[in-house]
């Protein structure tokens, strides 16, 4: 109670780079207090995702629609007259180009700064987050790719604390850059290490 | 019948569990077996059963004999090694360093025969747990001490550290703080009153009311009340331990600096009694056993429970932690200083939780799809799974990003020159003053305690409005807030219109 009182008042917030931040590189359709809530930490900015993550994304919906189109609409067809089937493929079209449009906005959404002792994430269109984690808090970092990621020339890095909600990871990264990313998160995790 | 070699030390040499083991085995596989395919048998006469019955104790002894005998475990320097299973054999070697609470439970029938199982909790989640079952009871108590001594850096050897007491629940306050609920008064109430109209009226009908009815009493009345009897908890160098249960008598161990984050619950009743609950998030205690073991007080004076907070994490006060309100009809009041993040919410049942701010693993900034529109958003503080889930809700965004940054600079700063848990008794940063629980004891109404009471009491009057600085608290909380030297900041960004 008493050992408080030695310690100076801390600067609770580094406040000054925030409002220079908010003409940088934001999804403009937001609100200015949400974007200033979630700007970059001062003296820092966003790392934007690789484009290629929204063709990943782009492809899956793509692909999605394609089966959803195919297999409905000729049955639709040969049970029903063409207006239904009229009807569903303009609906898997309006999903086609709404994950389309959705899927550049999330890759515009992504970002994320390695800080000098944590790591900040950002992501999310309708759900927008702002994670930080310390690096001394890490358990387990890897890297993953699917196939489709691997043929688009990119991974993800996925970290682990002990606390289980906490899923974060960095998606969208290009091979070279996640696994040097990976290096230097499993790194800065050890010599920040302060167990559990 | 205990193995006289349990009374020199455990730090070396093999283990294994009661002898008693084997003859219990066998017999409860004989009668299930008796039980579930005798009456079958019996169709083709009597000597059937007896000749099966037979092969079936033999069978059942044959396997539990060596798997008795194999089941070994020892120390060796400061590592667990526990060998099971005998079609499949495993060993698994634990770095006791590691370990997140260390519990003895005795269950009824274990008692009647001088058994006790020992748990030992790592910080791996579900499964990473280790159960040591059917050990001779005090070979069980010893093990505990020495593997407790490992866990703190000392040698094996060296003996139990000493305890001083902190708290005794008397029996007839455990039994009116789980009686004085609402949802257990309701169902009483209920209970009788479907009893008499069953009796008056002979109706059968109400029985398929009083079933779940009783159920549920059983379960949330009946089952804490038979757990938490003759609750004992005392402090030692090696942590918080708790005795407890009726039934089932169960020791824990929680060492220092395990516990994660800390919840005191005080229910819309227990308030006007001033007795409140204190629940823990411990890394070890994942998945099922969280229930059974999260509960660091069942009930206690509103006093004691927060002494207890105080103890778990030294040189803080959780009192002094200023606190910020929102302006929001769910009313919640969110605060952080160098050691502690603080919130206090809840309607009916007030709900202070505790998360100190080395111990945070993430902090969240979340916005949902309404955030655009009402401008409030959320900053989660994750920590390992448990009852505890610390946030504060419903924030503007600019105090929202201020509180983040708040917390993650708080977190930085404090988690520099702990380094770590492991081997407490090593360590200087994590000394316990012995004295500090009879202090408290001694002047109740006076000193820290005195001011104490009335910050928290607040939270249940003070509504959405903002927060004075109080006459008499100390100038030294006050400095740590987030929003104080921010205020005028606060003031003009909220003027700002919201789309």
């Amino acid at each position: 109670m008493e050992t408080s009182e030695p310690t100076p008042p801390p600067s609770p917030a580094p406040q000054d780079g925030r409002d220079q931040s908010d003409g940088r590189d934001q999804p403009d359709e937001a609100a200015r207090p949400l974007d200033a809530a979630f700007a970059p930490p001062a003296n820092a900015s966003w790392s934007r995702v690789s484009p290629a993550l929204a063709w990943y994304r782009r492809i899956v919906v793509g692909a999605l629609c394609l089966v959803a189109a195919g297999v409905g609409v000729p049955l639709l067809l040969l049970w029903t007259s063409w207006p239904p089937a009229a009807a569903w493929a303009g609906s898997v079209l309006l999903v086609f180009v709404v994950g389309w449009i959705l899927a550049g906005r999330f890759r515009r959404s992504w970002g994320y700064t390695e800080g000098p002792e944590e790591l900040y994430l950002t992501y999310g269109v309708f759900v927008r987050q702002l994670v930080v984690i310390p690096y001394g808090r890490m358990q387990v970092v890897d890297v993953t790719a699917d196939l489709l990621e691997q043929a688009l020339g990119i991974a993800t890095v996925r970290v682990r604390t002990a606390a289980s909600t906490a899923d974060t990871r960095v998606v969208g990264l290009p091979l070279t850059e996640a696994v040097q990313m990976r290096d230097r998160l499993a790194a800065r995790s050890e010599s920040f290490s302060t167990g559990l | 019948m205990s193995r006289p070699r349990a009374e020199d030390d455990v730090t070396t040499g093999v283990y294994r569990s009661h002898w008693m083991v084997v003859p219990l085995q066998t017999i409860a596989v004989t009668l299930v077996f008796v039980a579930l395919i005798g009456p079958i048998l019996n169709t083709f006469g009597i000597g059937w059963v007896v000749m099966m019955t037979v092969a079936v104790v033999f069978g059942a002894l044959a396997y539990a004999l060596p798997a008795w005998w194999y089941g070994t475990f020892g120390l060796r320097e400061d590592h667990l090694v526990v060998h099971s299973g005998l079609a499949m054999r495993s060993s698994r070697e634990v770095p006791l360093s590691r370990l997140q609470a260390v519990d003895v439970v005795r269950p009824l029938l274990m008692q009647v025969f001088g058994m006790a199982d020992l748990h030992i909790e790592m910080a791996g989640g579900d499964g990473s747990d280790i159960r040591l079952r059917c050990l001779p009871r005090n070979l069980a108590e010893r093990m505990r001490v020495a593997i407790l001594a490992h866990a703190a850096g000392l040698p094996g050897r060296s003996p139990e550290a000493p305890e001083w007491p902190f708290y005794r629940l008397p029996f007839p306050l455990l039994l009116g703080a789980l009686t004085f609920r609402v949802p257990i008064l309701l169902s009483f109430i209920l209970l009788l009153m479907l009893a008499t109209a069953g009796a008056v009226f002979t109706e059968p009908g109400v029985v398929g009311a009083i079933l779940p009815l009783t159920l549920g009493l059983l379960r949330y009345f009946w089952g804490p009340l038979a757990r938490y009897t003759d609750y004992y908890a005392s402090l030692s160098s090696d942590g918080l331990r708790l005795r407890y249960g009726m039934f089932q008598r169960r020791m824990q161990t929680v060492p220092p600096g395990r516990v994660q984050a800390v919840r005191v619950v005080e229910p819309l009743l227990w308030r006007a009694l001033g007795v409140a609950r204190v629940e823990a998030n411990v890394a070890g205690y994942a998945g099922a056993r969280q229930g059974d073991s999260a509960t660091l007080l069942p009930a206690a004076p509103r006093r004691r429970a927060f002494a207890l907070v105080n103890e778990l994490f030294p040189e803080s006060e959780a009192a002094y932690v200023p606190l910020v309100p929102n302006r929001s009809p769910v009313p919640s009041m969110v605060g952080v200083d160098e050691h502690l993040f603080v919130s206090t919410r809840g309607l009916f049942c007030l709900v202070t939780e505790i998360v100190p701010v080395e111990r945070v693993q993430a902090v969240r900034l979340v916005a949902g799809p309404l955030a655009r529109f009402t401008g409030r958003m959320a900053v989660d503080v994750d920590t390992p799974p448990g009852p505890v889930r610390a946030k504060a809700s419903c924030r503007e965004a600019g105090e929202a990003r201020r509180f983040l940054d708040a917390l993650v600079e708080y977190g930085r700063r404090a988690r520099v020159p702990s380094a770590g848990t492991e081997r407490w008794a090593t360590r200087s940063t994590l000394t316990r003053r012995p004295d500090a629980a009879e202090e408290t004891a001694a002047r109740p109404g006076s000193g820290p305690e005195g001011s104490r009471r009335p910050r928290f009491a607040e939270a249940e009057g003070r509504g959405a409005e903002r927060e004075e600085p109080e006459p008499g608290e100390p100038e030294t909380g006050r400095t740590g807030t987030f929003g104080t030297p921010a205020e005028g900041r606060t003031e003009g960004r909220e003027d700002t219109p919201e789309p």
